[in-house]
């Protein structure tokens, strides 16, 4: 075999694996022979056996298009392809032609060049494919806001967490309307102080997708600058936390309910150590004085007020027992109750307070009216309410007592009942702890007793349910209760 | 222990309570007079008034002040009354009386430097006897 040109002129480099075309022959450097692990002798050097025998089938027509475009009409070309090694298995090469080559290696003659690959090209296919999939699956989108331009971009992410079709433009007129309305002021905020101060800002806020859904996303924007350090926009990433939040709402909701149970387990311990206590110190103090006197028409009487006790510990006791009760009763009898309704009856019934104390109720159940709940419960608790509303009124004018539901849209679309009056008040600091506490009486009213916001926070937290209450001295009191 | 006290006062919600301490009161003499307030805010309005108006005779000598009370509750009256309670020409010893028995209210009553004592009720008769000759 003559030596070739190229070797000797051109690639002094033993190492380089490549194909010298003369006419109808070609020469195969000894580098690419040892490359493949074959020996000179059991190999033919020619294209037939390198189609046949060497190249993998998938990469052989194209490989034979590039070769005869090569050779007749010197198209040159570049391709990947895999070939066999003496060991039975694929090696991946970059088969290149002199054009294609980076170092200036013009020659007369043609020369097919393989380099063997240094990453595997599906390797690499896979890596940007594993980044997108992560994004995806992590429903991480980014953006940018090109302040130069004026103009907003989205990757494919964004635009499918948001769910915008995939040739959507964004802009920054419509940015707002992504956001819910309760979180615009704190994005366009923090937008501003990085856009200005280029501070960094990391937001968890209620988002709106183009079908009007709302979600949770985790927003994260830094600012970027140009050479002369000023900041030409603000790049960032959107990712879909929805899951997280939601579990996180839902494990929030679950601890308050548990620190509430337990506060009404301690409130249910204070009531036997004091409320029980003093019906039996009571009784001790009285079984005391009658033994220490002596007139047996004293001790008669005394008798009389054991009798007392005997009644005030009965009261205790039934209070107990009704608490008990809603406790084991909380998943039974639920229905769907008709809150509109429930306030027509509850007002029949007590029509004569109504009218006496000529108090006024309006209300609005536009936002929701039926749920599903334990309709005794219902009805006690608007009875309730609405009856201390009445009794706590203020002396300088007719109660006016407001029912309205609405529904919280940050958590589960839960049903929320509010109940306001324009009575006396309460002072929040004072008694804000004690008010829904057992036996706990704050104003002058003699018919106080103390049981029936006790009776009714329980029966709403047994449904896994809230109250709160909100009021100023002498304005009115709203109680706000989420179903 | 020669001098009988005067007046005493009671501010108790618990009127089963306050009737019998008043029959025991009445049945063994302790004092002359017995001031009954239901609950803190009442008593302490009472103390705030015979600051201006009434004389040296309407100052009891005692007071057995509940703490679970309506409206006002015991530790509010104690921290009212520890304000204005050197105006007074005339030493008032006050005792907490409750059926609580919770460690951390015993204390916190203790601990009060107006605070004469804490009594458990039910308080027995000696109790009181005690409680009366003591101030006396």
């Amino acid at each position: 075999m003559s030596e070739s040109i190229v070797q000797k002129y051109v690639i002094p480099n033993s190492k380089i694996c490549y194909w010298e075309l003369n006419d109808n022959t070609s020469f195969w450097s000894l580098a690419f022979i040892a490359a493949l692990g074959y020996d000179t002798s059991k190999i033919e050097t020619n294209l037939d056996f390198f189609l046949n025998q060497i190249i993998h089938s998938k990469n052989k027509s194209v490989f034979k298009d590039n070769f005869y475009n090569l050779v007749r009409y010197d198209v040159n070309f570049k391709q990947n392809i895999f070939l066999l090694n003496n060991e039975g298995e694929y090696d991946e090469y970059i088969c290149k032609t002199n054009e294609e080559l980076d170092v200036n290696l013009k020659t007369d003659s043609k020369a097919v060049y393989f380099f063997k690959a240094k990453i595997k090209t599906h390797e690499k296919v896979n890596g940007d494919y594993y980044s997108r999939e992560t994004a995806e699956m992590t429903s991480i989108g980014s953006w940018y806001i090109d302040f130069e331009n004026k103009s907003t971009y989205w990757d494919q992410i964004t635009r499918k967490i948001l769910k915008y079709p995939e040739d959507y433009i964004p802009s920054l007129r419509m940015a707002p309307k992504l956001n819910a309305e309760e979180y615009q002021a704190i994005v366009a905020d923090a937008y501003f102080n990085c856009a200005m101060s280029g501070t960094p800002f990391d937001l968890e806020i209620l988002m709106v997708k183009s079908t009007n859904e709302k979600f949770w996303a985790r927003v994260i924007g830094k600012p970027v600058f140009n050479h002369d350090k000023e900041i030409i926009g603000v790049r960032g990433i959107f990712q879909d936390i929805d899951d997280f939040k939601m579990k996180e709402i839902h494990l929030k909701r679950t601890s308050e309910i548990i620190a509430s149970q337990n506060s009404r387990l301690f409130n249910f311990a204070h009531i036997v150590s004091h409320n029980l206590r003093s019906h039996s110190s009571n009784l001790e103090l009285i079984v005391h004085y009658i033994e220490s006197i002596d007139d047996p028409k004293e001790q008669l009487e005394l008798l009389g007020t054991i009798k007392d006790v005997s009644g005030s510990l009965n009261k205790t006791i039934e209070h107990l027992n009704e608490v008990v009760t809603i406790q084991t009763n909380a998943d039974q009898h639920k229905e769907n109750v008709s809150i509109e309704t429930t306030l027509k009856q509850v007002c029949t019934s007590i029509s004569q307070i109504i009218s006496t104390n000529e108090a006024m109720i309006t209300s609005n159940f536009e936002a929701g009216d039926v749920i599903s709940y334990v309709p005794a419960y219902m009805d006690s608790i608007i009875l309730n309410i609405l009856t201390n509303a009445i009794k706590y009124k203020h002396p300088d004018r007719h109660p006016i007592i407001n029912f309205k539901t609405s529904i919280d849209f940050k958590n589960e679309d839960r049903l929320i009942l509010e109940i306001s009056d324009n009575g006396i008040g309460i002072d929040m600091e004072k008694f804000g702890d004690k008010l829904f506490g057992m036996y706990k009486t704050f104003h002058y009213n003699k018919d106080a007793v103390g049981i029936g916001l006790f009776i009714t926070k329980n029966q709403i937290e047994s449904l896994n349910g809230e109250i709160t209450v909100d009021s100023k001295v002498d304005k009115g009191t709203t109680f706000t209760i989420k179903f | 222990m020669t001098e009988k006290i005067k007046m005493a006062c009671i501010i108790d919600d618990d009127s089963i309570y306050v009737n019998l301490v008043k029959k025991i009161i009445e049945t063994k003499k302790l004092c002359d007079n017995l001031l009954i307030f239901n609950n803190g805010k009442d008593g302490i309005d009472y103390f705030e008034s015979i600051l201006q108006n009434l004389g040296h005779n309407d100052i009891p000598e005692i007071i057995l002040l509940d703490i679970n009370m309506p409206v006002m509750d015991g530790w509010e009256f104690i921290e009212r009354f520890t304000k204005i309670q050197n105006k007074f020409k005339k030493r008032i010893t006050l005792y907490v009386v409750s059926s609580s028995i919770n460690a951390t209210e015993i204390e916190k009553a203790k601990s009060l430097s107006s605070v004469e004592n804490y009594l458990v009720k039910p308080v027995n008769i000696d109790e009181l006897e005690a409680v009366f000759a003591r101030t006396a």
